[in-house]
């Protein structure tokens, strides 16, 4: 067994299940199994959560715990301290489990990584040497994409999740997923949680203006506000930068502010941000023009946004499902989602002049 | 114009908006299935803006004490339970409209209602109209509708009709309904709904089949000696509904649709494309294809009926068919059927399908189950149980849906010997229990113009002429084969047993 040191951690490692050596730990997986044979094993696929902070370890913890419950997987939780000492790996095994049908257990590993003092390529070691075999490989890279981001290991991710809120230099990020991107030969798929926070009111926006009276009076949005928390502005410029793309319009850089011509006729789109101080991510969507107005709101403590909208004498007043918050939910959401979406990874170039026109640090 | 929102964000065809007319909108399927459908698709927000439903029936009720009585049936069976907010948005767009189903009144009436609604959202909207009354209505419905106008939709929009089942009682009466269906709505606007299909795993017998390069290779009488689908329940006929079964029986009420859906899926050939036209059309070549099993020879060897008599299902004591309520003492209504199928194609010829139904069962259980043909030789030696042992390919409908391979492997230790196992995948493990009702998918699927998973007229029709020869046996000829019996609880009559090991195989154990 390797030898503890009196890391102040050392009480947070506990809750990762039991500690094995590296070395050991498919054998000690098959016996945690073997221990009892009312558990099934569940996976569908490898989901890593990569995370440089010690803060962290317990929220993510409880996070496997709430996602495995929803989504079978081989759960990895690495996490990288690579200014700490001398290079130096631990490793812990656990069962998530749950009931199912009464009888049985469906369980899912969760096999966690502390790496100290290593580099990009012990983290790929750890990584792949502890992978289900064929199932594909989802990770959420948790903060900064450091230089442990690097090519050998994100051409082997099917699925990055990243969450854009956490970025501290939203324009160096950008490039760094622009370059994986490129380098993947536009095959690594990237899903940012801010894209998500925003789902549910796409989905409402589209819902709102499946009505042709409503629709026939896009061509006249001159303004689309977005309300959001503080923290939240790279989904607030997200949203309205689809929203833009979705009208026709193109981000005019020479402008001030967020400034949207139309490739057709048509008035030009600007796009402005309110941050409030706190609440829910996104609060709400308005878009206006000459006698149309559309507004998706929440309200506070509500799970359901409400879409008003009315154009000339024309009004409607609906309710849908509002964006999930929690990061379990979040990832949950990306999870369920089958397929590449190359939606997020075409509207970064938007993303990289619009967060550029703020300034980058 | 194009609603530009939609068309990055939707991986299936948006339900339009439109309003839902439910004839027998006070009934059990109303209040079981359709309202808390509707709710749990607008909780996953995919239920069109302005969405309206209208109850029609015949009691006499004001919209608040209808909207009650649903709400109270929400909370008790929405998949993803009752949220207050949202069912008090969702509830506005409730209403209810009393008129007899044969009075003509009572549709120029609903006409002007629907017309008033169209005005207060400042447009025309579509109309589906669902056919949840008893069976013997849906004529007067449909020429009513006709009548007063309400089956064609305003300009650009849609009318269309939601049919449950049963679709006829033989292929005299579906014809007739057909027809009177297709004088008032076009064929393509025509959606016969079997909640079968609009299950997950039934959905998936395609994807399995035409995504997976293992299988179709082999899915042919080259490799797959027989297949067996088999549908049990435990249950008789509590609740009353022994008064629409004995006039039906297993093989109207199962078989000819349920049954024969499943059967299409598992036996058709690739479509080109997945419109609903190109699935329907291979779909319905295998119901043309059944080898017609004509005359009371041909049905007796093929076909056993039987009822059950007095027994015991998971410990109870059970009385027998003709002892049940509301059930004739001298009923001829086969309450279990088993079937020996075959396919006249290229593909199935000389593979049997069976085919078995059946109340007070030992248990409910719907699954397909492929039998692959054993190795021509197995050069081990063990022992001849394990010999006569093939691949079954299990695709579980319900419950505990999911997909099973049995195989031979080496069993551990210094002699070479075999031993059965079992890959198992579950739905529910796997993926949670997430998956949307029948109903839902469905719903969602007429809103949306797609009738992929609905029957089509043809299909229907080439099912009751298939179906109508064993009835014509069974009840019209001078020597009608025999009306089996089991006792309750088990497996089925000891015909049904014989039917397989005459040719060498067994029922599989479930």
């Amino acid at each position: 067994m390797p030898t503890a040191t009196a890391d102040p951690a050392e009480e947070a490692f506990a809750q990762l299940g039991m500690e094995v050596p590296l070395a050991q730990v498919d054998k000690e997986l098959k016996k945690l199994w073997e221990a009892d044979n009312a558990k099934t094993r569940a996976s569908l696929i490898n989901f890593a959560i990569y995370s440089e902070e010690i803060a962290n370890l317990g929220r993510n913890n409880a996070l496997l715990d709430g996602i495995t419950a929803q989504h079978a997987c081989r759960a990895l939780m690495i996490l990288s301290r690579p200014t700490q000492g001398q290079p130096r790996a631990r490793a812990w095994i656990n069962a998530l489990c749950r009931p199912y049908q009464g009888q049985q257990t469906v369980c899912c590993e969760q096999i966690s990584f502390l790496l100290d003092g290593g580099d990009a390529a012990q983290v790929q070691n750890i990584v792949f040497a502890h992978l289900d075999s064929d199932l594909p490989l989802v990770v959420w890279w948790q903060g900064t994409l450091t230089r442990n981001f690097e090519e050998r290991l994100s051409s082997r991710i099917a699925t990055l999740i990243v969450d854009s809120a956490t970025w501290a230099n939203p324009c160096a990020e950008i490039d760094v997923l622009t370059d994986a991107r490129e380098h993947s030969g536009e095959k690594l798929d990237i899903r940012d949680l801010s894209w998500t926070r925003s789902h549910f009111v796409r989905l409402a926006l589209a819902a709102c203006f499946q009505d042709q009276v409503a629709c026939a009076s896009l061509p006249r949005v001159e303004e689309i506000t977005i309300r959001h928390a503080k923290g939240h502005r790279v989904a607030a410029l997200l949203l309205g930068a689809w929203v833009a793309q979705r009208l026709g319009g193109v981000l005019d850089e020479s402008l001030p502010g967020f400034q949207f011509r139309r490739k057709t006729a048509g008035p030009d789109i600007s796009v402005t941000l309110e941050e409030m101080a706190d609440g829910h991510a996104l609060q709400s969507l308005s878009l206006n023009g000459k006698d149309m107005t559309a507004v998706i709101s929440r309200d506070a403590n509500s799970p359901y946004v409400h879409v008003c909208g009315s154009c000339g004498d024309h009004r409607q007043d609906e309710i849908f499902p509002a964006d999930v918050e929690s990061e379990t939910e979040l990832i949950s959401e990306q999870l369920s989602r089958a397929g590449g979406t190359t939606l997020y990874s075409s509207m970064l170039p938007t993303l990289r002049k619009m967060v550029g026109k703020s300034g980058c640090a | 114009m194009e609603n530009p929102f939609q068309e990055t964000l939707f991986q299936r065809n948006r339900a339009e908006p439109c309003t839902v007319v439910i004839f027998g909108a006070t009934g059990d399927l109303t209040h079981r299935k359709l309202i808390p459908a509707f709710y749990n698709i607008a909780a996953c927000g995919d239920l069109p803006p302005q969405f309206k439903v209208v109850g029609f029936a015949r009691r006499d009720k004001p919209d608040e004490v209808f909207r009650s009585e649903l709400e109270a049936a929400n909370r008790k069976h929405s998949r993803q339970g009752h949220n207050d907010e949202l069912w008090a948005t969702f509830a506005q767009g409730i209403h209810y409209h009393r008129s007899e189903f044969q009075d003509l009144e009572g549709y120029k009436s609903l006409k002007v209602l629907l017309d008033q609604y169209d005005q207060e959202r400042g447009t025309p909207a579509n109309r589906l109209f669902y056919l949840a009354s008893a069976p013997e209505f849906f004529e007067p419905i449909m020429q009513l509708l006709r009548e007063a106008g309400l089956n064609e939709g305003a300009e650009g929009k849609w009318a269309r009709v939601v049919c449950e089942k049963p679709f006829g009682k033989d292929l005299a009466s579906a014809r007739k309904l057909n027809d009177t269906v297709n004088a008032t709505f076009d064929e393509s606007d025509t959606y016969r709904i079997d909640h079968y299909l609009g299950k997950e795993t039934a959905q998936n017998i395609m994807v399995l089949r035409f995504a997976n390069a293992l299988f179709e290779p082999n899915w042919n009488n080259r490799y797959i000696d027989h297949v067996q689908i088999t549908c049990a329940e435990n249950l008789g006929m509590e609740g009353g509904r022994g008064g629409y079964y004995d006039t039906a029986g297993a093989l109207r009420d199962m078989v000819q649709n349920h049954l024969f859906q499943l059967l299409s899926l598992v036996a058709m050939e690739p479509p080109t494309d997945l419109s609903a036209d190109s699935v329907r059309d291979e779909k319905v070549k295998v119901i043309r294809a059944l080898r017609p099993l004509i005359g009371p020879e041909a049905v007796a060897q093929n076909v056993i009926r039987a009822q059950y008599r007095a027994g015991s299902v998971d410990g109870v004591q059970r009385v027998g068919y003709r002892e049940e309520d509301r059930v004739n003492p001298e009923s001829k209504t086969e309450c279990y059927v088993a079937l020996r199928l075959m396919i006249d194609t290229w593909r199935w010829q000389g593979v049997p399908f069976y085919i078995r139904v059946g109340k007070q069962l030992p248990k409910k259980a719907t699954e397909i189950s492929v039998h692959f043909k054993k190795p021509p030789q197995v050069p081990f030696a063990t022992s001849k149980l394990l010999l006569n042992s093939e691949n079954t390919l299990v695709i579980r409908i319900q419950p505990d849906e999911g997909i099973a391979l049995r195989i031979l492997c080496k069993q551990p230790g210094q002699a070479l010997s075999m031993q059965q196992v079992k890959m198992d995948f579950h739905y529910s493990s796997s993926f949670g229990n997430a998956s949307p009702e029948a109903y839902e998918r469905l719903l969602l699927d007429a809103m949306a113009g797609d009738a992929t998973l609905f029957a089509r007229r043809d299909e229907v029709e080439n099912a009751w002429k298939f179906i109508d020869e064993i009835q014509k046996a069974w009840h019209k000829s001078d020597a009608p084969p025999p009306m089996c019996e089991y006792p309750a609880g088990s497996w089925g009559p000891v015909e049904a047993d014989n039917l397989l090991s005459a040719d060498g195989r067994e029922w599989r154990l479930l």
